[in-house]
């Protein structure tokens, strides 16, 4: 076993080289059912963190199968920054399963290694009998996983790094 | 052999200020085994343009500073190569500014760079960039702070649990003894596998000094080890 390298924070001017075109427009080999997923990111003062990067990375939608090909942005990944108010917004595909669910890692200054976080687009009863969620079935906690919905296809979904309301992040 | 919970920082280092709000409190959540394991995301070669891996060649002129190569092989931790795998960095020029509208410390940019750079590990995992050396700045944590010389690196991986960000800096710089960010590494060796070596012969004679930086990222446990 050679040992990892260790993390460090993305500081705040990683704007400059992470920034991708399209990276809050997440595409599959078949669009399926089109979402939004916006939220805010709040520090532990509940100040927005207007200096984040919020990646995604989902199951596609049922029978979307395929990587990308050309110059374009891998297929299921979506990367955004949080603007100075704390949002950030992704278009995506509705991901297949019972329980759709997109993984989250935010980094950010401050932050010396990511967080990782999941999204549920799905009502409670579903998200609670996901295997995964066996450790938070019969937690309150497990709502800060749960995305409202807003609109016919459109979901709210805050992050809290720190406090009330704190959201859950996973070990890895 | 350093424990894994040594490599990475905490979250809360308080001399680094910025964690402390941003720092979780809660206890992480542990899930089942494999929930991070699918492979993914692929990166087309299309994505990385030709020059993009050179910093030097986007200007009228060539930038200000010192030359460098710097070169290095990705792998996992059962020393596979991380293949076709997408590493981006970003840095301050020479005089230790970054072309980013939030950094107004009071050093000069250079319009001949903008300091970003990306490509795709080859089949055996080695990467290659074209760059200066990057400047020291101030910054606001505590009373003369400056960052050392350092160079952003994200990496994609070949799975999300290889998804790394982290910073590469360079041998005998005395502001590492000062410096936070790279102090909150736990274990002295950790830290030190973040140090890159300068090594001559990768350098163009005449031209531009060498550096290498190997990188390792966890090991999938989708692709079983010792395969």
């Amino acid at each position: 076993m050679t040992q990892r390298s260790a993390s460090q924070t993305i500081g705040p001017f990683f704007h400059l080289g992470l920034r991708w075109r399209d990276g809050g427009k997440v595409a599959f080999p078949a669009k399926g059912e089109r979402v939004v997923l916006a939220g805010r990111i709040f520090d532990g003062a509940g100040k927005a963190v207007g200096d984040a990067l919020v990646e995604t990375w989902q199951a596609a939608p049922a029978g979307a199968k395929g990587a990308a090909r050309g110059k374009s942005n891998p297929f299921g990944f979506g990367r955004v920054e949080t603007g100075k108010d704390g949002r950030f917004r992704i278009e995506t595909s509705m991901p297949a399963g019972d329980a759709p669910s997109i993984d989250i890692s935010i980094f950010a200054r401050g932050l010396l290694k990511p967080l990782r976080t999941r999204v549920y687009l799905a009502p409670r009863e579903k998200v609670q009998s996901d295997p995964q969620m066996k450790a938070l079935a019969g937690s309150r906690r497990l709502d800060t996983l749960i995305a409202k919905p807003t609109g016919r296809t459109e979901y709210r979904w805050d992050v809290r790094l720190q406090g009330e309301g704190e959201t859950v992040f996973f070990a890895t | 052999m350093t424990r894994p919970d040594a490599i990475d920082p905490p979250y809360l280092y308080p001399d680094y200020l910025s964690t402390r709000l941003r720092s979780p409190k809660e206890p992480l959540v542990s899930l089942p085994e494999g929930a991070f394991d699918a492979p993914g995301p692929l990166v087309p070669k299309g994505f990385v343009r030709k020059g993009d891996n050179d910093l030097t060649i986007h200007g009228k002129r060539a930038p200000l500073g010192e030359k460098m190569i710097l070169v290095g092989r990705v792998t996992d931790e059962s020393d596979r190569p991380v293949r076709d795998s997408l590493v981006e960095i970003w840095q301050a020029n020479a005089s230790g500014r970054y072309f980013h509208p939030g950094d107004q410390h009071d050093a000069p940019l250079d319009p001949n760079f903008k300091g970003i750079g990306r490509t795709l590990t080859d089949g055996d995992g080695n990467y290659r960039f074209i760059t200066i050396k990057p400047g020291s700045y101030p910054w606001r944590n505590h009373p003369f702070a400056w960052r050392p010389q350092h160079i952003h690196f994200s990496l994609l991986g070949n799975a999300p649990v290889q998804r790394l960000v982290t910073q590469m800096y360079f041998p005998g710089d005395p502001l590492l003894a000062i410096d936070p960010v790279y102090q909150s590494i736990p274990d002295a060796s950790a830290r030190e596998r973040l140090i890159c070596t300068q090594h001559l012969q990768t350098g163009i004679e005449m031209i531009a000094l060498g550096y290498r930086f190997d990188i390792v990222l966890a090991g999938a446990s989708s692709t079983p080890m010792g395969r």
